[in-house]
């Protein structure tokens, strides 16, 4: 008890506790609706399965191997307990566990994000700083005009011009695929720049507009003010004034992005082979795969919850006038 | 923007220092030599007898065996099985198995495999049960030799078990181990070797392949959707092959040294049928209206840039059971002269098309317009395929657009589709005459008589307008100037046994 009370006692424990607790809660509704929304959604998975010409017979016996004639509230409550166990099921198209399927495509989807993400924050966090401290300047009109183009440029086309140029044409980088990091690090390299700059120059261009928001606000700020009254250097007024007082906005869209990512970019996934969990989550809406659907929605919301949450503690480590409550 | 200047250049000094001269993919492991095969997507499981997706087809074709198998001209010949004869009333088929052959496990071919394997399509009631429909038992003669006993002649017995790899020779240690739909063992010239999810899956040379071992180490298959990365890829050397082109690069390809380029027009055929069930679809006249009005050229075009080619029947030119057809042609008059002895006016017509059949979208615009001068107001419905299967299966459409694969036999072109409650009869066509003729083509083993009654079938079923058809896609594939002794072929089926890379 006293243990417990110690753990309890941690205002961060406390705080992570009752995070995890809130999270279970949040899966579990993701469950529910995940659940009646691909049994809601027209397209049987046992007709896609025998194609277009079958016997009534083919079919009603597909349809009982797979489970799927029995109440539906039968099959909910047996794939959440299985869930709560770690047992999402198997596959409807090839029997094959779905954690392990999982599992096979989170490295190359987390390893995008990576990638994708630095990317971002590299281009984004100087770009923004900079147009932000020259409002109104012509580095800030550049920088608008290149996010603005940026936003809009579409990720497909960016991707088959990446793979035009550096792939085609100066043969520097394969133009599709995947080596995984532990194996073959330069591999992994090589496959993994084209699609990072891709999904890393599209978050950029939308990081970089909350940055320079950010800075602008922090900018006008009484304190800022101050401090340059007071002479500081205008380093130190930007380093230790408006960055890092602009750090929090910048958090939360950079956590936003991330989980995107991690959720799945379908269409680069899909210009360069990438095996991520984008395309299972495509390929196995396509055949209404439910038990593919319904554990890859529960991998991409827990990571959602994860970011949150680090999110959230590192607002704290920034800005220690927030608490973690 | 220095910002942006500094990590292009970082990204320049990674890919500088990371670069290689080889482009090759080097995966790290034994697929180095492998043939680098890039198809459109993913296979959904690897058991042939269950699946029913072209992307796992085009691997298992390597994989595994059927008794008799197509050649380049849709003949059957010999494969599992060495010679057949038939018994003079035409009900026992008898199968000699060829000797010597192995499953890739090591275990040898018996008859009671080919038992096995055709007994479990019919008694689990699997997809391709119909083909058995005339079968009323497989037997074990002896160790090399297996009896098909059928209940009436049955003329495309043949095509109907050897016709494609879904009726493949499996092993029923691999399917009782629950294996085969994820490590499958055949008979054929390449070995299952291992796979990535969502990325590749690799097979090895069967040395002990009864056709002679393959010329190439292995084929490692890629699943590259995107048509422009896997035609970058080819360019770059990184693959050796693919069938993911796109149509509206193909003339440009033609005058490309450095890429070989396959163009076949196949037996697939595309079509356009009206739901009968619904008025005022049922009325022949209104269907033939619409036959007349439709501008098959410009849909050709639209939907393969000139790569197909348009026919008004299922059966493409160069197939021994080809008919000559011509009787529509877009004509206006002749659509307003049919329909103003109809009572319609100011229809709307809703017509059920799928984003994953991309053509269905575009015929669908271009048929919008070319019935909009009859009054007919095409709403265009677009759902993703498992939705379009659910409402076809329902009746939920006045139009639809689709596409049959891989046929061969005209009892494939025309039996489900047409005929009186045929499970594929999704517009509700029903004509006694065309029945009697699907009936009597079913078991006359005359090919001439055979051929007629097709063609009767055939002519009828365009005249009452069951279907309009619309065109005969190509088989379009390319590969590197490398790769010798590899052809396409109409039926898609892709064979890498006899490939060679220099």
């Amino acid at each position: 008890m006293t243990l417990v009370k110690t753990v309890l006692g941690h205002p961060v424990l406390r705080f992570l506790a009752r995070r995890v607790l809130y999270s279970l809660v949040v899966l579990f509704g993701v469950l529910v609706l995940v659940f009646a929304l691909v049994h809601l959604v027209p397209g049987d998975p046992v007709r896609i399965a025998l194609g277009t010409r079958y016997t009534p017979e083919a079919y009603d016996a597909l349809r009982s191997e797979s489970g799927l004639d029995r109440p539906l509230v039968a099959q909910f409550f047996s794939y959440a307990g299985s869930a709560a166990t770690g047992d999402l099921g198997v596959s409807f198209r090839n029997g094959d566990p779905v954690t392990l399927t999982l599992a096979d495509r989170l490295p190359a989807t987390l390893s995008l994000a990576a990638v994708g993400i630095l990317i971002a924050l590299v281009i984004s966090l100087p770009a923004g700083i900079w147009a932000g401290l020259r409002r109104g300047r012509l580095a800030d009109a550049i920088v608008r005009v290149c996010s603005q183009f940026g936003v809009s440029v579409p990720d497909f086309w960016m991707g088959i011009l990446l793979i035009g140029l550096f792939a085609s044409t100066l043969g520097w980088l394969p133009t599709s695929g995947y080596a995984p990091l532990a194996a073959n690090p330069g591999g992994w390299l090589r496959h993994v720049i084209l699609p990072g700059v891709t999904v890393g120059v599209v978050a950029a261009a939308i990081m970089t507009r909350y940055v320079r928001a950010a800075v602008l606000d922090v900018a006008s700020m009484a304190y800022v003010r101050t401090a340059k009254s007071k002479g500081l250097p205008p380093r130190v007024v930007t380093l230790r004034h408006i960055v890092r007082n602009a750090l929090v906005p910048v958090l939360t869209i950079t956590g936003i992005q991330l989980a995107t990512i991690l959720g799945g970019v379908i269409v680069v996934e899909v210009v360069f082979a990438w095996p991520g969990l984008g395309r299972l989550v495509y390929q196995a809406v396509a055949t209404r795969d439910y038990p593919v659907i319904q554990g890859a929605v529960l991998l991409i919301a827990t990571m959602f919850l994860l970011i949150n949450l680090a999110v959230d503690m590192l607002y704290a480590m920034v800005d220690p006038r927030i608490r973690l409550s | 923007m220095r910002g942006r200047a500094v990590a292009v250049g970082i990204v320049l000094a990674l890919c500088l220092t990371a670069c290689s001269p080889g482009r090759r993919v080097d995966l790290g492991d034994e697929a180095a030599g492998n043939l680098v095969a890039a198809i459109a997507g993913e296979p959904d499981q690897l058991d042939p007898q269950k699946t029913t997706a072209y992307f796992s087809f085009e691997v298992l074709e390597n994989v595994f065996d059927t008794l008799v198998e197509p050649d380049e001209d849709l003949e059957m010949r010999p494969a599992l099985a060495e010679s057949w004869e038939v018994s003079p009333d035409q009900l026992a088929w008898t199968f000699h198995l060829r000797n010597g052959v192995t499953f890739h496990d090591g275990s040898p071919l018996s008859a009671a495999d080919v038992v096995y394997s055709f007994n479990r399509i019919i008694n689990e009631k699997l997809s391709n049960a119909y083909k058995f429909s005339s079968v009323s038992s497989v037997t074990e003669l002896g160790p090399d030799t297996v009896r098909i006993t059928v209940t009436q002649p049955t003329p495309n017995l043949l095509t109907n078990i050897g016709g494609f790899k879904g009726m493949a020779i499996v092993s029923r240690k691999n399917v009782e181990s629950g294996q085969i739909a994820t490590h499958p063992i055949g008979t054929g010239p390449f070995m299952f070797a291992g796979a990535k999810s969502g990325d590749s899956i690799r097979l090895k040379a069967n040395p002990r392949y009864w056709g002679g071992a393959p010329a190439v180490s292995g084929v490692t298959f890629r699943f590259i959707s995107e048509p422009s990365t896997a035609l970058s890829a080819l360019q770059a050397g990184e693959i050796d092959w693919t069938d993911s082109v796109p149509t509206q690069r193909v003339d440009e390809l033609g005058g490309d040294e450095s890429v070989r380029l396959g163009v076949t027009p196949s037996t697939d055929y595309w079509y356009l049928a009206l739901n009968e069930a619904r008025a005022p679809w049922g009325d022949v006249r209104v269907r033939q209206a619409i036959a007349y009005a439709i501008d098959r050229g410009a849909i050709v075009q639209a939907t393969s840039y000139g790569t197909a080619t348009a026919n008004q029947l299922a059966i493409p030119t160069g197939s021994p059971w080809y008919t000559e057809y011509h009787r529509y042609r877009r004509d206006l008059d002749m659509a307003q002269s049919l329909l103003r002895a109809t009572t319609l006016t100011d229809q709307t017509l809703d017509m059920l098309v799928t984003s994953d059949y991309p053509e269905t979208v575009t015929t669908a615009q271009i048929l919008a317009d070319n019935l909009k001068p009859l009054g007919i107001n095409v709403e265009i419905r677009t759902v993703d395929f498992a939705a379009w299967l659910d409402e076809q299966n329902k009746g939920n459409f006045d139009m639809l657009m689709m596409g049959w694969l891989g046929n061969i036999d005209p009892d494939d072109f025309y039996y489900a589709q047409h005929h009186t409650g045929g499970k594929s009869n999704a517009q509700k066509f029903s004509n006694p005459e065309v029945d009697e003729l699907l009936d009597a083509g079913r078991t006359e083993v005359n090919r001439d008589a055979r051929k007629d009654i097709y063609a009767k079938a055939a002519t009828i079923i365009a005249d009452q307008v069951s279907y309009i058809y619309l065109y005969n896609p190509s088989v379009i594939q390319a590969w590197t100037t490398r790769l010798s002794g590899y052809q396409t072929r109409q039926d898609g089926a892709i064979r890498f046994r006899t490939a060679r890379l220099n």
